[in-house]
């Protein structure tokens, strides 16, 4: 590693040689004034609870998503159909999905660090969400324990992912603002598995699951009626 | 179709390494139908978000500060991988990096190895390399199979395959996979990838990616993808090494906010891409145990030293610049004869090499100004361009060998004439009597022989009139009195 550590060197000198304003003595490097950066682009959205949902909904179909929505009481039937519907019966589980959701009738096997070559089997999978972003249809998880490992997500062709009216923000910032923590890992779906490589036709499922199902669960109505919040 | 070469110290110079595209109706058919595609998209999802020139100012402002203080960001990342658990090597230039990376292979045992499409391994020719030195390497990212398996090379940064259509991909397959009845439909071409990858990324327990973002706040590492590629090789593995430039560092995780909506609606004309992944060093029990980072200097601190081409560093390869440049158009990437084409490739090219390697870049331009119109991060192509021709200029008054090229010998007659007027009228007399020879009849020069004849084989040249301006203004007073 000694040439890395030379280099390493060498590559930090030449950059503040570079960069380093004429008047600075050299050392006395502070950390970066970012209060200067103009950030006066769009932040907060302007729509109601309602129509950003609405929102989230006619994105998630552009992409070819499967959307349903339901209450809060009906979500297990609500899955119970939707995983009916696609006539598939092995379906992934992470450890901290509430045991409500797996649906009787169905092959559940839950995630406690399965091999990839048994996520492989399943045919689907089953998760929550950290948040979506309505302005572009973005569904985004954090892995934890209700989202699942990565591998989840990835490896069987489909997945099913039970997404909050709460969880639902307008704007891509406002997901930022979200964060209250920086999150270690953490995946962006837009839509399912697609490719334009060729002649620039887009075409669905290359390697991810090549089908996304979203349900929307109506948990916040009160909210909705009250109109879009101030900023 | 002759073999593009895409090392600036061998290729031909621009003009020349243009001719097979220009030649090729078919080829330029593929590539003015990819850029009609993707900026008919382009332009549809930028005038939607009403915010565009703020979030474009907010991109450019985040890549200029950073760039100004990036021993700080660097070392904050540095720092902060490596507390996550991942390791950090730092590589001067394309040798040492793929020393390194050679390095980590071994000691993984590796044999095999999977990629993410990465422009900076092409840029390191990391490939070739690996190969000679005995490891299998598989490409992942669709079109970069069809570029291995066709034995081509990039010509985008972010549809590297465009200028193959799909009866060339079906073929390509077809031969490669041993597929004698796969049809040409896309999804048939996309399915037979899909299924050729499938078992290289469940077996294969190591990986290469590129990086889109460095974290400097937290260490982590963003990749922008479609396919799921990537996230198969971020996830499965049990080792991955990341190679980045060093100007690919990003103060926080929040300037995602503005990073992310800009550079999918310029790369491919969506309001996002399907996949973004990010990671921090390693988490247990999810990817691979094992993190590795190659920092890649390779001529970019150099880039940094003054203003006008520092910008060049600001750019997040989006592309947009190539898609929307009149001269990528028609001569399509191979032209430019470097992993980086387009008008981005034109300013990178040179200044990451040594000028002398692609001085005929600069000029392959009408500086028009499309690119800096369409860049997300406000990079001022054109100016970029002019410096770099001024430098070449420089360069090439400095040699002795060209005080008789005719280019030079014709500016120094030039420079003599113009300064003396009677030399001037002179030559304007001598000019009018000797070009009358070859006017038409309808006042135009088809024709030049010698060194005039570089200018008609394309063009017509209006003949002389037969009283200049000075003359006409002299008789007008004479009559006047």
């Amino acid at each position: 590693m000694n040439d890395s550590a030379s280099s390493r060197q060498r590559i930090l000198e030449s950059i503040r040689s570079a960069t380093a304003p004429v008047s600075s003595e050299p050392g006395s490097e502070n950390a970066p004034d970012r209060r200067v950066l103009p950030r006066t682009y769009i932040r907060r959205g302007t729509m109601n609870r309602n129509a950003c949902v609405e929102r989230m909904i006619d994105r998630l179909r552009e992409y070819e998503a499967e959307v349903a929505e339901c209450t809060a009481e009906e979500l297990p039937a609500t899955i119970a159909a939707q995983l009916a519907s696609s006539g598939k019966h092995i379906f992934v589980a992470p450890e901290g999905l509430p045991a409500a959701w797996l649906a009787p009738g169905f092959e559940w096997k839950v995630d406690r660090g399965m091999a990839s070559e048994e996520i492989e089997q399943a045919e689907g999978a089953i998760t929550a969400a950290f948040c979506g972003v309505a302005d572009s249809g973005t569904i985004v998880l954090h892995h934890s324990p209700t989202e699942g490992r990565r591998a989840l997500t990835l490896l069987p062709d489909r997945h099913l992912c039970i997404l909050r009216a709460s969880q639902v923000v307008e704007t891509l910032p406002e997901y930022f603002d979200r964060c209250q923590q920086t999150p270690m890992l953490a995946t962006f779906i837009s839509g399912p598995s697609a490719t334009a490589d060729i002649e620039m036709t887009r075409i669905k499922g290359v390697h991810g699951p090549r089908f996304l199902a979203v349900i929307l669960v109506q948990d916040e109505i009160e909210e909705a009626q009250s109109g879009a919040k101030a900023s | 179709m002759t073999h593009a070469v895409l090392d600036p110290t061998l290729a031909p110079p621009f003009p020349e390494g243009a001719l097979p595209v220009l030649r090729n109706p078919q080829l330029r058919k593929n590539v003015a139908h990819a850029m009609d595609v993707i900026q008919a998209k382009r332009a549809k999802l930028v005038a939607e978000k009403t915010d565009w020139p703020e979030l474009r100012s907010a991109a450019s402002a985040i890549r200029a500060h950073a760039l100004e203080n990036l021993g700080y960001y660097l070392e904050q990342f540095e720092a902060r991988c490596t507390a996550a658990g991942g390791q950090v090597h730092w590589a001067a230039d394309a040798t040492e990096a793929r020393e390194i990376i050679l390095g980590l292979l071994r000691q993984e045992n590796a044999t095999e190895v999977i990629k993410i499409k990465t422009m900076t391994s092409a840029e390191i020719q990391l490939n070739p390399f690996l190969q000679a030195a005995g490891v299998g390497v598989f490409e992942t990212d669709l079109a970069e199979i069809i570029l291995q398996l066709g034995d081509e090379e990039p010509s985008h940064i972010v549809v590297p395959a465009l200028h193959i259509n799909r009866g060339q991909v079906r073929e390509i397959f077809a031969r490669q996979m041993g597929l004698k009845d796969l049809s040409d439909a896309p999804h048939a071409l996309t399915d037979a990838a899909r299924t050729y990858l499938r078992q290289k990324f469940l077996t294969v327990p190591t990986a290469i990616s590129g990086a889109n973002f460095l974290i400097a706040e937290t260490g982590g590492v963003a990749v922008v993808e479609s396919e799921g590629n990537g996230r198969m090789c971020l996830t499965l593995p049990r080792t991955m090494i990341t190679v980045a430039g060093i100007e690919k560092v990003l103060p926080r995780y929040e300037d995602l906010e503005v990073m992310l909506q800009v550079l999918a609606r310029s790369a491919t004309g969506e309001r996002m891409n399907p996949y973004t992944s990010l990671w921090t060093g390693v988490t247990p029990g999810d990817g691979p145990q094992r993190f590795h980072v190659v920092l890649l200097d390779n001529g970019r601190s150099r880039m940094l030293k003054r203003p006008v081409e520092r910008q060049t560093l600001k750019c997040i390869r989006c592309a947009a610049c190539m898609n929307s440049c009149p001269v990528y158009r028609q001569t399509g990437g191979h032209a430019y004869g470097s992993v980086y084409p387009g008008p981005i490739g034109a300013i990178l090219t040179p200044q990451l090499m040594q000028l002398q390697h692609a001085k005929s870049l600069p000029y392959a331009s009408s500086l028009c100004g499309a690119c800096y119109e369409v860049c997300p991060v406000k990079i001022n192509i054109p100016e970029v361009l002019l410096e770099l021709r001024a430098q070449v200029t420089d360069n090439e008054r400095r040699q002795t060998v060209r005080f008789l090229d005719p280019l030079y010998l014709g500016l120094r007659v030039a420079n003599l004439v113009f300064s003396r007027a009677w030399l001037f009228h002179l030559a304007q007399r001598v000019a009018r009597i000797g070009l009358r020879l070859f006017t038409q009849k309808d006042g135009w020069i088809h024709s030049l022989p010698f060194i005039g004849a570089k200018w008609t084989q394309t063009r017509d040249l209006r003949g002389l009139p037969r009283q200049t301006f000075r003359e006409w203004w002299t008789a007008r007073a004479k009559e006047a009195k």
